[in-house]
């Protein structure tokens, strides 16, 4: 396992959610990503974040996000939270269908009572 | 009188023999969207003349003549050619309102400094340029070069125009005339295979036309941000701001 880029560990609130959200953008650049796959890995991250805000909305639970660059040009954000990826919206749901185009890969697993949404994308300089 | 008058005279009269046309026609008819869309086409110069008035503030001409597009539509569905009023006159307001609201919403609202506008106008430009001559849309190190701005300079500008905007902004935007039958065209095909069209379909309405048919290319047709851009005449910013307020406006229908 590669050492984290960043890990934060943040209150599950909206305002929260940009803090991830921009620093992971912000590592995308470092990272020479596209733009495209830049804000596409933001938008995705957003949603990635509010699938498991949305997991218990009354729950205090911490949101923990880390980014690895498992390669040259890849980025993984783990996202994860407390809770059951079983009340998550099934594979059909639109959710599902946007995360699935906007990251080149996307795993959900349970481990430790907590939901982790992984998000792989590349960044996309080897179209050219 | 000269021929031009003529010419123009006809013009004139045949907007008005559509406009009333258009505001005979039941609201499930067929032919709606077609004539919708020649009486727009017919009056883009309107759009395009009143959008250059707003052109020196920061936003990419083409958005501006985009969003005020949305504001002719608008005029469009509402016109009632019996009140006697010309069209141009009836839609003015329609369309500098929604101009209005555009920059209000976006720039205004989080109140962005001068630079920031200039430099998003040349972020903008080094994109478009850029995605022209490698072929794929630029990293943030090839537009901070190309525009001589520093990488983090590059990287405010695009957080900035990204404007996730709160929800009160996206509540009740008010076209539900246009029903996905006759704004969704050749974009449904894409979703006939989708196996959840029924719990898209609602999301997807509750969203403005212009939007709903990004999201489809996007999620739908695969179609990438820049792709979108170009087809549409609008600027990636745009493109990736409009998909994360749609993004936003659906998940907050799907909550309630």
């Amino acid at each position: 396992m590669s050492t984290p880029l960043i890990e934060l560990r943040v209150p599950p609130d909206a305002a929260s959610v940009s803090v991830v959200r921009t620093s992971v953008a912000s590592l995308a650049s470092r990272h020479d990503f596209t733009l495209d796959r830049l804000e596409d890995l933001r938008l995705a991250t957003n949603e990635a974040c509010a699938l498991l805000l949305d997991l218990s909305s009354e729950d205090t639970a911490a949101l923990t996000a880390i980014v690895v660059s498992p390669a040259t040009g890849t980025l993984r954000v783990t996202l994860r939270r407390r809770g059951s990826s079983s009340t998550l919206p099934g594979p059909e749901s639109f959710a599902w269908i946007v995360l699935n185009a906007l990251v080149d890969n996307l795993t959900v697993l349970d481990s430790d009572g907590e939901v982790h949404l992984v998000l792989t994308a590349t960044s996309g300089t080897d179209l050219a | 009188m000269s021929s031009a008058d003529d010419a123009l005279l006809a013009k004139r009269e045949g907007e008005r023999a559509m406009l009333r046309e258009f505001a005979a026609m039941p609201l499930d008819d067929p032919r709606r969207a077609a004539l919708r869309e020649r009486i727009v086409t017919s009056h883009l110069a309107l759009v395009v003349a009143m959008s250059q008035r707003f052109r020196d503030r920061g936003e990419p001409l083409d958005d501006i003549i985009q969003v005020g597009n949305e504001g002719l539509i608008k005029a469009v569905d509402r016109f009632d050619p019996d009140r006697g009023v010309e069209f141009s006159t009836f839609a003015t307001p329609t369309i500098i309102g929604e101009i209005k609201r555009h920059f209000r919403d976006r720039l205004w609202a989080v109140r962005v400094p001068r630079r920031l506008q200039e430099m998003r106008m040349q972020v903008n430009r080094a994109t478009e340029e850029l995605t022209g001559t490698i072929g794929r849309s630029p990293t943030v190190r090839e537009i901070a070069e190309h525009t001589q701005l520093s990488e983090d300079d590059v990287l405010d500008t695009l957080e900035s125009s990204q404007a996730y905007a709160t929800l009160s902004l996206d509540g009740g935007d008010d076209d539900e005339s246009m029903s996905i039958g006759n704004t969704i065209g050749e974009e449904d095909a894409s979703l006939e295979y989708v196996e959840v069209r029924e719990t898209v379909m609602p999301l997807l309405n509750s969203l403005p036309a212009r939007e709903r048919r990004i999201v489809v290319m996007r999620f739908f047709e695969n179609k990438t941000q820049s792709e979108i851009a170009t087809e549409l005449g609008i600027s990636q910013m745009h493109v990736s701001r409009l998909l994360a307020r749609s993004l936003d406006q659906m998940r907050t229908k799907l909550e309630s």
